[in-house]
């Protein structure tokens, strides 16, 4: 009988309890459309901040402490590098999946026609790379210097056939000073070698760039006789804002106590990528870039914590309507309910059928808003960020205990209603 | 006279009598307007207020002689163009080579107020430099020299001449350590003390190598005052820091197109809500409208009457809305970015006119449709 009566309420009012469904739909896929969007904007963002450039940088050991204050006075290198062939490590590590660009540089100067000296950077442009772990990796300063403006020609295409070593990119203002443009060659003489230089791009770095040419790695290496020799690798990772623990962390790792340990080594601190890297990397020192990881760190943390307020509003919106609507639904239908009553039905059976009805219409709409949200958080992944935004495992349950919470709390107040609801007062009309 | 009176009477009569009934639908409208005007003032003040996190960045501009020599006077004169809300922070620089233990170490002359506003994300272990005969030194030069926060040092300057001879000037002064700087960047690589200092040291003054300027203003606006600068100026010459602004440009277009979307995904649903609401509301009033009719109102005041209310519960909705929305706009700034944000004037209006607009559009479609019932079927209750 209780089955029939809710089939007969759900085919013969389908008309009302479309609408009370339909709202619950809009409630659902706003709810689960910003929670999405919310859970995901932290990746987006992160990855959208990795424009600023890398956000860890990896010297030698010795380098880092004396090397670039000898530097000061003209002096060359001190003979400590990194070795080229252990840069596939770096995609190694623990984190390697947050590691999203890295690029080796190697410094070398070279004198040309005239006699004047050049700084010469090598580096990787679009580099391809297999992975030990059998993947590939396209890294290099196209990427990791999205802000250069090209002025003239093209970026150097590493990848293509021939005579790409012999390519090189020049600064704008150097390009000035020597008079050369996308197509002339420039002849330069480095410590071992002498090349020949076919300029392909200008660019605009608006900083110290301005005035180097850069070349591929190897090609460079040959110039300075320094084969397999990395100066500095510049990492760009998404890294979780730094916190006290990390701090302390980065001081010195032995200070902390295992389960301080192993939270600092499974959280994605820019400090605790640092540590992996020093330890596949021989001899180096890994730091973060505090200008680019502190600054990222302070926008994510304010762009998640606005989503958040945002999703907090939109949620409490939605509520509200679904609970207005199941309200008003049930209140109307006193009539109905009323002569339930006279013909002697209980308060927890009418109660118990009303709350069976919502339920199933609830589950409906909840479940058709909820596909429709994930749309909505797809097309603002799509515009916004130009990929898809990632369905979240716990999106489900929220929306779905939000979804039967809300639309139980909102049949309450008709509940109560029908509770007190004498039914000769209601049958006769008042 | 009489007629407008009832109708007014007739309204509010409706709206106090069903009190429960419309304190629900206007609560429903109230949402919807406080949901449109928080977004939209979030929306207009988050380029402002993440333009001020972005400043976190350091520097956007810098000033460089563009021949010769530049002053600290010049370098003023030329900041005093960039208005004062504007400019977060001025740190001129001077650099020259000096020795600690006869090793050569770049020293750089500048003002510490500057820097902590243009350089936020300088870590320091010990405390800044606030006067003369105190310094700070990058972590790289405390590292190779043993150095920590509160030692001793002796500066020497010993100047090279052209021919590579050493010059007769061999100034030596002692300093304090307040503190070592952490950047990860190039800094970590020179000391930092006054341009009093530096000067007093070197015996000479005035010049500045390049100052550093964090401007909190669009790109456009950024690059105006470069090329007016530039243009303006005979010693300055300005340049911007492109991997700041070009960075900063791209990431604020994406986060205000985020909230834009995510605004207008949240208010057409709210719309929809509140229309569904409405449209509950005026449904379950069939039976008056049949009562009416069969007494021989009107459809046209019949839709007049209904529309009028609708309209009224937006009034309401929306200026209630405004205000909520101003205060939850509010809220967010005063916790996201702990700063208030800026009451549009503009923006009640809008939401006023867009929460009647609603209400209205969607109470008319069900009262049309209540107005065709013939009034017998209704009040019989079929």
């Amino acid at each position: 009988m209780f089955l029939r009566m809710i089939k007969g309420i759900l085919t013969r009012q389908w008309k009302k309890m479309l609408m009370i469904a339909f709202t619950i739909a809009l409630g659902a896929s706003l709810a689960s459309a910003m929670l999405s969007v919310m859970l995901d904007v932290g990746d987006k963002v992160n990855q959208e901040l990795k424009t600023y450039g890398a956000n860890i940088t990896v010297v030698p050991k010795e380098n880092s402490v004396l090397n670039e204050l000898y530097e000061v006075e003209g002096s060359g290198g001190t003979g400590a590098y990194l070795k080229e062939d252990e840069l596939g490590k770096i995609k190694t590590i623990f984190w390697a999946f947050n590691i999203v660009d890295f690029t080796p540089f190697l410094d070398t100067s070279a004198t040309l026609d005239d006699g004047s000296e050049v700084q010469i950077v090598g580096s990787w442009f679009d580099h391809h790379m297999e992975l030990p772990t059998g993947e590939s990796l396209d890294a290099g300063i196209v990427s990791l210097r999205s802000w250069w403006e090209l002025k003239e020609g093209s970026w150097l295409d590493e990848q293509r056939d021939g005579d790409s070593a012999d390519c090189a990119m020049i600064g704008v203002k150097l390009a000035e000073k020597l008079g050369v443009s996308a197509g002339s060659t420039l002849h330069v003489k480095g410590a071992a070698a002498e090349k020949d230089l076919k300029i392909v791009g200008i660019y605009d770095a608006g900083g110290s760039e301005d005035e180097q040419i850069y070349i591929p790695l190897n090609t460079a290496q040959a110039l300075a006789d320094l084969d397999g020799c990395v100066d500095k690798i510049e990492v760009s990772a998404l890294t979780t804002p730094e916190n006290e623990l990390s701090e302390r962390a980065a001081k010195d790792p032995s200070s902390l106590t295992v389960a301080q340990m192993e939270t600092w080594t499974c959280t994605a601190y820019a400090s605790s990528i640092c540590y992996q890297i020093q330890e596949v990397i021989t001899d180096s020192v890994a730091s973060p870039v505090r200008q680019v990881a502190d600054s990222e760190g302070a926008i994510l943390e304010k762009t998640q914590l606005l989503m958040i307020l945002i999703t907090v509003l939109s949620l409490i919106g939605a509520a509200l309507g679904i609970c207005n609507l199941v309200t008003a639904s049930v209140m109307e239908r006193s009539q109905e309910i009323g002569l339930m009553k006279a013909i002697g039905a209980q308060n927890v059976s009418v109660t118990l059928m009303l709350l069976t009805e919502i339920f199933i219409t609830s589950l409906v709409g909840g479940t058709v808003g909820f596909f429709a949200g994930f749309g909505f958080a797809q097309i603002i992944g799509r515009t916004v960020f130009c990929s898809a935004v990632s369905l979240k495992p716990m999106v489900v349950p929220i929306v779905a205990v939000l979804v039967v919470a809300v639309t139980m709390i909102g049949s309450i107040p008709a509940v109560r209603m029908l509770t007190r609801l004498r039914p000769t007062e209601v049958l006769h009309g008042r | 006279m009489k007629k407008r009176r009832m109708f007014i009477r007739m309204i509010t009569a409706s709206l106090m009598r069903r009190r429960s009934r419309m304190v629900v639908a206007l609560l429903s409208v109230a949402i919807g307007a406080t949901i449109l005007s928080g977004l939209v003032s979030i929306y207009y003040d988050v380029p402002r207020q993440m333009g001020a996190e972005f400043r976190n960045y350091g520097a956007n501009m810098i000033f460089t002689a563009s021949d010769g020599e530049m002053s600290l006077s010049d370098v003023e004169a030329a900041a005093s163009k960039i208005s004062d809300e504007q400019l977060v922070g001025l740190a001129p620089f001077r650099y020259e080579n000096v020795r600690i233990n006869d090793i050569p170490v770049v020293a750089s002359g500048t003002v510490p107020e500057g820097v902590k506003a243009t350089s936020p994300y300088w870590k320091v272990e010990g405390n800044w430099f606030t006067k003369s005969g105190e310094l700070m030194v990058g972590a790289n030069v405390a590292e190779s020299f043993r150095i920590k926060a509160g030692d001793m040092i002796e500066v020497t300057y010993t100047p090279t001449e052209e021919d590579g001879t050493e010059a007769e000037l061999d100034n030596s002064v002692f300093f304090t350590v307040t503190g070592i700087i952490e950047t990860g960047g190039p800094e970590e690589d020179y000391i930092y003390m006054t341009l009093e200092d530096l000067a007093t040291l070197t015996e000479t003054d005035g010049r500045i190598d390049v100052a550093e300027l964090s401007v909190s203003a669009t790109s456009d606006e950024l690059a105006d005052y470069v090329s007016g600068i530039s243009a303006g100026s005979a010693a300055v010459s300005a340049s911007l820091v492109k991997r700041v602004t070009a960075s900063e440009a791209t990431v604020l277009t994406k986060l205000q197109a985020l909230v834009l979307l995510v605004t207008i995904v949240v208010l057409a649903l709210t719309m929809i809500c509140v229309a569904t609401t409405m449209t509950a509301v005026v449904a379950e009033r069939r039976k008056e409208i049949g009562l009416r009719k069969a007494i021989g109102a009107s459809d046209k005041s019949i839709i007049e009457e209904f529309m009028g209310e609708g309209m009224l519960l937006g009034l309401f909705g929306g200026i209630l809305g405004s205000v909520l929305g101003y205060l939850f706009a509010q809220q967010v700034s005063l916790n996201v970015f702990s700063s208030s944000i800026v009451f549009r004037p503009l923006l009640v209006p809008i939401t006023v006119i867009a929460s009647i607009a609603v209400t209205g559009i969607s109470s008319l479609m069900p009262i049309r449709s209540a107005t065709e019932v013939d009034p017998a079927l209704v009040l019989k209750g079929e």
